[in-house]
């Protein structure tokens, strides 16, 4: 793929003022196409780690959003508007992959060179286990029709889940430095957490879990 | 800070009603219409006179809806970027001539309206509408005004938005921004920075049915989540006492309601009866059949309230959805804000109260909330407003039809706009050089039970073995919610063209010929207004001068009096039987500079009296 914009300009052309995110100046507001070479990270002016204060990717997020949307630039000529709009647009991308953690992880480890989501849709060898015995769990309490244990089932696949975020968290700022299977192994890890989803989302559709508790997570 | 003259107004193009707003320092307000301060509201009927091809809008246009409904057409915001096979259900209730507008391809489905001899598109209707808005806002702001901001459901697909802005374009506007409805009414409602935290608005209008979750704070108002429906509304409402009325005249009398005229006698007492029924418990009706008979009925407010249940299920199952997609439960709502004139029905307040578990914000006018709102929106476009900004999402996904007949999501829904995303095409036949595309907006996942939003057809792919052309299609959802999309063959890194065939609206060359010919009728709409105008302020000059003639003519001498009495008989003359603006406005400024001796000797003849006035009250003998 052509490189049409290969360096990250470290200062304003026009204001000569230093650029917090390549996209934009701050002082000046003038716009900068996103060079190919910058990430979601690059984009927000983040650290690349995964541990992710939120409160502060959204002030960036709003920060920079404040100045480059297409709203803000209304009466100037179109490439400026058409530039705006391009960037908003990956702006958001940006903001919605890192502020989810499911995303963010498979984000860096497409960073890293690790295989992508469509690569790999493979899981944890004893998860497929794993979650059928969830099932026949969810299965039995609507035989019984017991509210207690649908209860307790989604108690056990929230804690399944949260512990595998843990360990995605903390195997996710080692991933430039993992090989190949460690690489295919975390993006199982990240597999296996939709599959908790799945059961949770339908838990949580379920009349018979109709016990007030309605977090989805 | 942008010049006076160039302000952007913004528009509310209701089902019901229109109303356009503007915003200064003082915030945001509504531009009455020539009726006093308190007519914000354009009813959103146009007439069309089949004799004299005269156009009425408006409350006039309302009040000729019963004898006339074949011309008198309303609601047409329903048919916006629809096509004829849609509106199955609509053509049945609205008394006016719905066709399929002949295209050049059969791909197409247009729907047009035909009143008299002429067949209008629905933008094109719309369009009389902004135009007319556009006039209070010139004749309110006292300079010309060419750039809007439009809102509209925020559930309207890509096809509906463009024909709002294709209406727009018609009507000689630059439409600067498409803003969704319960979006506005949140700036609106914001505005008050003490308003922070999570709100939800709840937006029933006339024809449509909106529920959007937004944040605001520290000035930036995001959208969370939106879901709504784009065909649900006080009309559905009004139309169920319709159709018991139809049903029960018909067992009763054992006819059909088929004319157009006593349908629409019938919509409008229905949506009479509505309105009695908010604060009444009980509303009674009469229909005279024929010359003698009467059905007569009275409704409780209970009745009817079983009737409209399953359709206020809708919008509360709606809002649901909504919090369900952003995540969020009842008590996290700090605020429900009603905004169009159906949640004025207090079973549908009663309901939102309980779906979201607290009683609803009703401080705001419902009607006019949503102009409010375009018009702070406008004032963020023209740079005014540096602190507040609206982060918006897509209502629907966009996708393609896939080999197969499924959809292909490419962007789901709820996500923020602008967004983009790409995706690879090639070709299947040697030599292949364009490449079709059906571009879907829907949840479902089947193509055919999505909405077509038009065939884009990439061309001028060079000429290759099957399946070697890389072609990479951008597909970029802008800030108005309208899609935009671009390709490029990767390997000769040429930019293919693309040709859009829209499913049920516009072609470009087909808004620009309407724009045309809609300009060549308002050069004479203009040439109508002038004439109005010199006329009255003639009028206005000869009474004036008439006054002045009576009472101090004897100042003048008579052959000056007479001569002024007489020119002035002239002129008035003239001007009746006339229609030459300029020429009668050149009369009137002659008169007036004859008329200077008679203003002056008026004047000093006011003076004295002053002067007398004085001199008595000064005198000490004239007191008591």
């Amino acid at each position: 793929m052509p490189d049409e914009t290969p360096t990250i300009p470290a200062k304003c052309l026009r204001c000569k003022a230093d650029l917090a995110t390549p996209i934009v100046c701050e002082g000046c507001r003038t716009l900068y196409p996103a060079p190919q070479t910058a990430d979601y990270f690059d984009l927000l002016n983040l650290e690349r780690t995964y541990a992710i204060d939120e409160g502060k990717l959204t002030a960036a997020f709003r920060a920079i959003t404040r100045n480059i949307h297409p709203d803000r630039v209304s009466s100037q000529p179109e490439e400026v508007r058409v530039l705006a709009t391009r960037l908003s647009a990956n702006i958001n991308q940006a903001y919605t992959v890192l502020k989810d953690p499911i995303r963010r992880a498979g984000y860096m480890l497409e960073l890293a060179g690790g295989p992508s989501a469509a690569k790999a849709r493979d899981v944890p060898g004893n998860l497929l286990a794993e979650v059928m015995a969830m099932r026949e769990r969810i299965e039995d309490a609507h035989a019984r029709q017991d509210p207690a244990e649908l209860a307790n089932v989604r108690t056990t696949v929230r804690a399944r889940r949260a512990e595998t975020l843990a360990i995605i968290a903390q195997r996710a700022d080692q991933l430039t430095d993992a090989d190949e299977s460690e690489k295919t192994e975390f993006r199982r890890l990240i597999n296996s957490v939709k599959y908790f989803d799945n059961i949770l989302a339908e838990v949580h559709a379920d009349p018979l879990a109709d016990d007030g508790d309605h977090n989805l997570d | 800070m942008t010049d006076s003259s160039d302000v952007i107004v913004g528009i509310d193009l209701g089902t019901t009603n229109s109303l356009v707003a503007y915003a200064d320092h003082g915030g945001p307000r509504l531009i009455p219409g020539p009726d006093g301060p308190d007519d914000t509201m354009l009813p959103s009927v146009v007439a069309f006179d089949p004799q004299s091809d005269r156009v009425t809008l408006g409350r006039e246009a309302r009040a000729h809806a019963v004898e006339k409904p074949l011309t008198t057409i309303h609601s047409i915001k329903r048919l916006m970027g629809r096509g004829f096979a849609d509106l199955a259900d609509d053509v049945d209730y609205l008394p006016y001539r719905i066709e399929r507008r002949q295209t050049d391809s059969a791909e197409r489905d247009i729907a047009a309206v035909t009143a008299g001899d002429r067949s209008f598109t629905p933008p094109e209707i719309s369009a009389l509408i902004l135009r007319e808005l556009r006039d209070r806002a010139e004749a309110h702001l006292g300079h010309p005004v060419s750039k809007v901001v439009i809102t509209v459901p925020a559930h309207f697909d890509d096809a509906q938005r463009q024909a709002t802005r294709d209406a727009g374009q018609i009507a000689g506007l630059e439409v600067l921004r498409i803003v969704n409805e319960p979006t506005a009414a949140a700036l609106a409602y914001g505005l008050d920075r003490a308003k922070q935290g999570t709100i939800a608005v709840f937006d029933l209008g006339g024809g449509t049915f909106d529920v959007s979750i937004l944040t605001i704070e520290d000035g930036v108002f995001e959208v969370l989540a939106t879901d709504g429906d784009t065909h649900l509304g006080g009309d559905d409402f009004d139309r169920t006492i319709g159709d018991l009325i139809a049903r029960e005249i018909r067992t009763e009398f054992g006819i059909d309601i088929t004319t157009p005229t006593i349908k629409q006698q019938i919509r409008t007492l229905s949506e009479n009866v509505k309105m009695r029924l908010g604060n009444e418990e009980t509303a009674s009706l009469e229909v005279g059949i024929g010359t003698d008979r009467v059905y007569r009925r009275t409704i409780s407010r209970a009745e009817f309230e079983s009737m409209i249940a399953p359709l206020v299920d809708r919008a509360i199952a709606a809002c649901s959805r909504a919090m369900l997609r952003g995540e969020l439960k009842p008590d996290q709502i700090d605020q429900v804000v009603m905004v169009g004139g159906s949640t004025r029905v207090p079973y549908v307040r009663q309901r939102v109260a309980e779906v979201f578990n607290c009683r609803p914000y009703t401080a705001l006018n419902p009607e006019e909330v949503v102009a409010l709102g375009a018009a702070v929106q406008a004032s963020i476009l023209a740079g005014d407003e540096r602190d507040l900004l609206l982060l918006d999402v897509t209502p629907l996904s966009l996708g393609i039809e896939t080999l197969g007949g499924a959809m292909g999501k490419l962007i789901p829904a709820n996500v923020r706009v602008p967004c983009q995303a790409s995706e690879m095409f090639t070709t299947f036949k040697d030599g292949q050089t364009k490449v079709k595309i059906n571009v879907l907006q829907g949840e479902r996942e089947l193509a055919r039970d999505c909405r077509s939003l038009g065939v884009f057809e990439l061309q001028g792919i060079p000429p290759m073995p099957s399946g070697l052309p890389k072609i990479e299609v951008t597909f970029l959802i802008d800030q108005n919610g309208i899609l935009n999309v671009s390709a490029r063959e990767q390997r000769s890194g040429k930019i293919a063209s693309i040709q859009i065939i829209p499913s049920h609206g516009l072609t470009r060359e087909e808004v620009a010929r309407m724009e045309r010919e809609s300009l060549e009728y308002a050069y004479d709409d203009m040439d109508a207004r002038f004439l109005i105008e010199v006329r009255t302020t003639l009028e206005f000059d000869l009474n004036k001068a008439e006054q002045m003639l009576a009472q101090f003519g004897h100042l003048i001498g008579d052959q000056q009096r007479q001569m002024l009495s007489d020119r002035l008989n002239e002129i008035r003359t003239f001007a009746a039987e006339s229609d030459d603006a300029g020429a009668i406005n050149a009369r009137r400024e002659e008169f007036n500079r004859m008329t200077i001796p008679l203003a002056e000797a008026a004047m000093t003849a006011a003076l004295n009296v002053d002067d007398d006035r004085r001199a008595r009250d000064a005198s000490p003998s004239s007191g008591d």
